[in-house]
């Protein structure tokens, strides 16, 4: 069977503010009817400021938590009605990478039952000692040797116990990571090392990756697809090249020209946003990004643009999308 | 005419060391650190978590609490006066009327129960004696100033009805309350967002080019470097390992260190198809060290760099960086920088 | 995997838990005494028919109500019986309670916490307001209700005690359940197709043992406290069998002739009470990752 590896459809949280009495309040729509594809083998990066849902987007894929609204077609299977016990089965297929490596790993377990948690989920060790190798083998394929088994989290630095992570992510042999700023908490130099780790993992076994980072140089670097996130929508996807060499949707636009550039030779021609992303639990009429868009015009407060194709698989949602193709300074 | 005083920065810090605990376990934090900042200008200092540019910075001012640390050697000059010989009583003075410092946690620097024009008008009050109704003023201009919109509504909220960025300028109003000739940023945009960090990147170039305050910008990220800093100042493991113009530093980086730094981060105008990685993680802080602080890492070490400590060579134009191999090797190093 | 060089000589070696626990109690000469002492007591529960000079229940009217002397250290009560024996008896009695008691209460308490602290919801409503009613009483006047309505006697006295303190151990239980709930690494074991059973078995209680455990001990103290308020009640243990708490009670018909039986009784009763908060403070100190060195 050819297709997409995860395919969701119309996906929606509504978180709902805690109103005294049992009476739920309006509700905070964090991710607001999304919709895309991932292919296998590729990496779909999700970028976007804090509070704009992706992050809540990433563990409504795996199900870490339930969905309001809409299916999250994973191999084939709707996750979101599926039981608790199935499932828990395909927890086995799709994994997750955190973003904190000093809280995602249990201060009071030893690093080789970290590792071997889906291992012994699953019950795939025959023995102690097939369990003991195959932790050996993931340490060894993240780059740890295997001395440091029987160590606690607390002796690592935040770059090993990434390393650590992502050897229980791909303890059990899934075939999708979601990756949720795995790199963000890490120092610099250690950035490197982790980014490449994952490509290096990506190519051996066949990994397709959900990026979610808010860092659009990182973003360039690993990802095939990039989706744009705007208070819990989609606001531009498309192809890394042509996402990031004529971004359609001024968010993007505005995004890239403010990621600082480590180049002082770079002139600075920043589209400067005013002011803050509005709040979700009070999101704008239309489109959600009129109150700082810079072309904002009458309709884009009444009417909410649906994304649509402009060309070479690349969407926007903008009521003006096609009209204004602005490539950024390289 | 008074060369001496034309030559002299606004602020030289010369050979700072600083030290944590006690006499059994003696942690250098910062170790001989030096740079000058001249009036108007802004420096960047860069480097990773546990490189010193945080005490550093908190040093110039006497913020780190002694004990636990404890000044181990050298002197920040304030237009000539040493701050480190200060006696404790002068500091308020000199702190936010000549030196100013923002924090990258505009969340907890604020206090949640008082309100935001109040907070600023007390900066003002702490040096400059105004009346209740000229201070409410110009509490309005310095909130006007740093772009906060409908101050006059504003200036009665309370710091929770703020965003992130917000409370940042209002950090900022606070520390511009004396028209300080120094500003010291320390990571004032890493808790932002990339839209709003822009906003307050260019809020500081404006507050520069219209005042001539004077910035230390405390960071990690070498795009925010590039962008704001005339000068830069990289810092690895306590020490500085180069400093100098920005367009030197990124163009000619003469130390591995910062070579492999600029190599291993991911561009937004190029493709890499793979990152240059450096090896091993950044050090701890531990007692003083022999040789060069990156040569366990670094992948040009020559035999002496685990023994001697590299001295500052000078490469011209102000450039220069800690490494044996930086520059040609028969000039002479600047003697005062020789390590005893 | 290709130029990945991890230096973790800069790791320092793991110290054992039992060098930790040397360490913590060494820094500390007070443990050091409490251990001590609980260690007498429990040798002196233990080896109570070997060390008690006489039979705690025999009764004998010609030595009724006598000063300490060399044959009866602490003198004798108004039925002539010896009253350091029935002290040796007597802490079988209120240690075996002490222990018993806060045992039963965490085991329980501890899975009403953790049942609502992990699910929430209704079932966390229910336990919850359960839990608020019950913890409204204080102890005593709940003990004291339990007991009337149950009477004395030995089991009885744990059932009165364990159901008192429930609510506490559930409301800690409760609370640290939700909070270790709310951890990255909880949220990574559900990714990583954990069983909620198991989830609550490996992260769950290996990260709330530490409070409950400490609670445990300074109920230790309150549970031998309120054995003697009951038994000096008469709602404890019942006569003639001798516990701390009634040795006391019949001692103040004497008070002003002997008042030893009541100033060894309360002696004893105050030790190990501070000998068990002092060994809850340790035992805090040792299970908590932050604070051991």
């Amino acid at each position: 069977m050819t297709g997409p590896l995860l395919s969701v459809r119309d996906l929606r949280k509504v978180f709902n503010a805690q109103a005294g009495f049992g009476r739920p309040s309006a509700g905070v729509r964090a991710v607001d009817g999304i919709s895309f594809d991932v292919e296998p083998g590729e990496t779909l990066a999700l970028v976007g400021e804090s509070g704009c849902g992706k992050s809540t987007l990433g563990r409504l894929i795996l199900q870490l938590i339930p969905a309001s609204g809409g299916q999250v077609m994973f191999e084939g299977v709707d996750l979101v009605h599926l039981g608790t016990r199935p499932l828990r089965e395909m927890r086995r297929r799709m994994q997750m990478v955190f973003q904190d490596p000093f809280g995602s790993l249990s201060p009071r377990r030893s690093v080789a039952d970290i590792v071997a948690e889906p291992i012994d989920s699953f019950g795939l060790a025959p023995s102690r000692k097939a369990r003991r190798e195959m932790v050996a083998d993931l340490l060894h394929q993240v780059g740890l040797p295997s001395s440091v088994m029987d160590r606690y989290p607390r002796q690592f630095s935040g770059g090993q116990r990434q390393r650590i992570g992502i050897a229980r992510a791909i303890a059990a042999g899934p075939s999708f990571i979601v990756a949720d700023e795995p790199v963000s908490a890490l120092d610099v130099s250690v950035q490197a090392q982790v980014i490449n780790l994952m490509q290096d993992l990506q190519e051996s076994r066949g990994l397709t990756y959900l990026f979610i980072a808010h860092d659009l140089a990182v973003v360039r670097h690993i990802a095939t697809r990039v989706a744009v996130m705007y208070l819990g929508r989609i606001v531009e996807i498309g192809p890394k090249a042509r996402v990031y060499a004529a971004p359609h949707h001024p968010y993007t636009q505005a995004l890239l020209s403010a990621a600082p550039n480590p180049d002082p030779d770079i002139p600075k021609r920043q589209i400067i946003l005013t002011g803050d992303v509005p709040s979700p639990s009070n999101a704008p009429s239309g489109c959600a990004f009129h109150t700082r868009c810079p072309i904002a015009q009458a309709r884009c407060r009444m009417e909410a643009p649906e994304l649509r194709p402009v060309g070479g698989g690349h969407q926007a949602a903008c009521h003006f999308a096609t009209d204004h193709p602005i490539p950024v300074p390289s | 005419m008074t060369a001496a005083v034309e030559d002299r920065p606004l602020l030289r810090v010369d050979r700072l060391s600083v030290e944590f605990g006690g006499p059994a376990a003696r942690l250098r934090v910062v170790d001989e650190v030096s740079f000058d900042i001249e009036a108007g200008e802004t420096v960047g200092l860069v480097g990773e978590s546990g490189s010193g540019k945080s005490i550093t910075a908190l040093s110039i001012l006497r913020l780190v609490p002694e004990p636990p640390s404890h000044l181990a050697g050298g002197r920040v000059l304030l237009d000539g006066v040493d701050l480190t010989t200060l006696p404790r009583d002068q500091l308020p003075d000199i702190r936010g009327r000549d030196i100013a410092m923002i924090f990258q946690e505009p969340m907890s620097s604020l206090n949640p129960v008082q309100r935001i024009g109040d907070q600023v008008a007390e900066a003002i009050l702490l040096h400059q004696k105004l009346d209740a109704a000229s201070r409410r003023a110009r509490v309005l201009d310095l909130l006007r100033l740093v772009g906060i919109p409908d101050p006059s509504r504003r200036i009665d909220a309370y710091p929770h009805q703020f965003s992130g960025g917000m409370r940042q300028r209002v950090m900022i109003a606070m520390a511009l309350a004396c028209n300080p000739r120094l500003l010291i940023a320390d990571e004032p945009t890493t808790a932002l967002d990339v839209t709003i960090q822009a906003q307050v990147l260019a809020l500081l170039r404006d507050l520069k080019t219209e005042f001539g305050t004077a910035i230390l910008l405390i960071t990690h990220d070498l795009g925010v470097v590039a962008e704001s800093c005339q000068r830069v100042v990289v810092m690895y493991a306590g020490r500085v390992v180069e400093s100098g113009p920005v367009r030197a530093i990124f163009r000619n980086p003469s130390h591995p260190y910062t070579r492999a730094l600029l190599q291993s981060i991911p561009r937004l105008d190029e493709e890499r198809r793979r990152l240059h990685q450096i090896p091993g993680n950044v050090p701890p802080p531990g007692p003083l060290r022999a040789g060069c602080a990156f040569h366990t890492r670094c992948a040009e070490r020559l035999l002496r760099c685990a023994t001697d400590r590299p001295p500052m060579m000078q490469l011209g134009g102000g450039h220069q960086a800690a490494c044996w191999l930086a520059g040609p090797m028969a000039q002479a190093p600047m003697a005062q920088a020789v390590t005893p | 995997m290709s130029a990945v060089t991890e230096r973790l000589d800069l790791l320092a070696p793991e110290p054992s838990r039992l060098a930790i626990v040397r360490m913590v109690i060494l820094n500390r000469p007070s443990t050091i005494a409490a251990v001590c002492l609980i260690l007498v007591f429990v040798a002196i529960a233990t080896a109570a028919p070997l060390i008690a000079p006489y039979d705690p229940l025999a009764q004998s009217y010609i030595k009724i109500n006598q000063s300490p002397s060399w044959e009866h250290w602490l003198g004798t009560d108004q039925f002539g019986r010896d009253v350091l024996s029935r002290m040796i008896y007597g802490s079988r009695n209120s240690l075996i309670i002490g222990v018993l008691a806060p045992l039963v209460a965490a085991i329980i308490g501890t899975t009403l916490g953790v049942v609502a602290g992990f699910f929430g919801g209704i079932i966390d409503r229910v336990i919850s307001r359960l839990v608020d009613l019950l913890i409204s009483f204080p102890e005593l006047l709940l003990a004291i209700i339990i007991a009337a309505a149950l009477g004395g006697g030995f089991w009885n006295i744990v059932i009165v005690l364990a159901a008192a303190f429930v609510p506490n151990f559930a409301r800690v239980a409760r609370a640290q359940t939700m909070a270790v709930r709310a951890e990255p690494y909880v949220e990574a074991a559900v990714a990583s197709g954990v069983t909620q059973l198991r989830i609550i078995m490996r992260h769950i209680i290996p990260n709330i043992a530490a409070p409950i455990v400490v609670l445990m001990t300074l109920w230790t103290a309150s549970a031998i406290r309120l054995e003697a308020s009951l038994s000096f009640l008469g709602l404890g243990t019942q006569a003639p069998q001798p516990s701390w708490g009634n040795i006391i009670r019949d001692g103040l018909n004497n008070l002003f002739g002997s008042p030893w039986p009541v100033i060894g009784a309360g002696l004893a009763i105050t030790s190990v009470v501070l000998a068990f908060n002092l060994l809850g403070d340790t035992i805090r100190d040792v299970l908590d990752p932050e604070t051991s060195p």
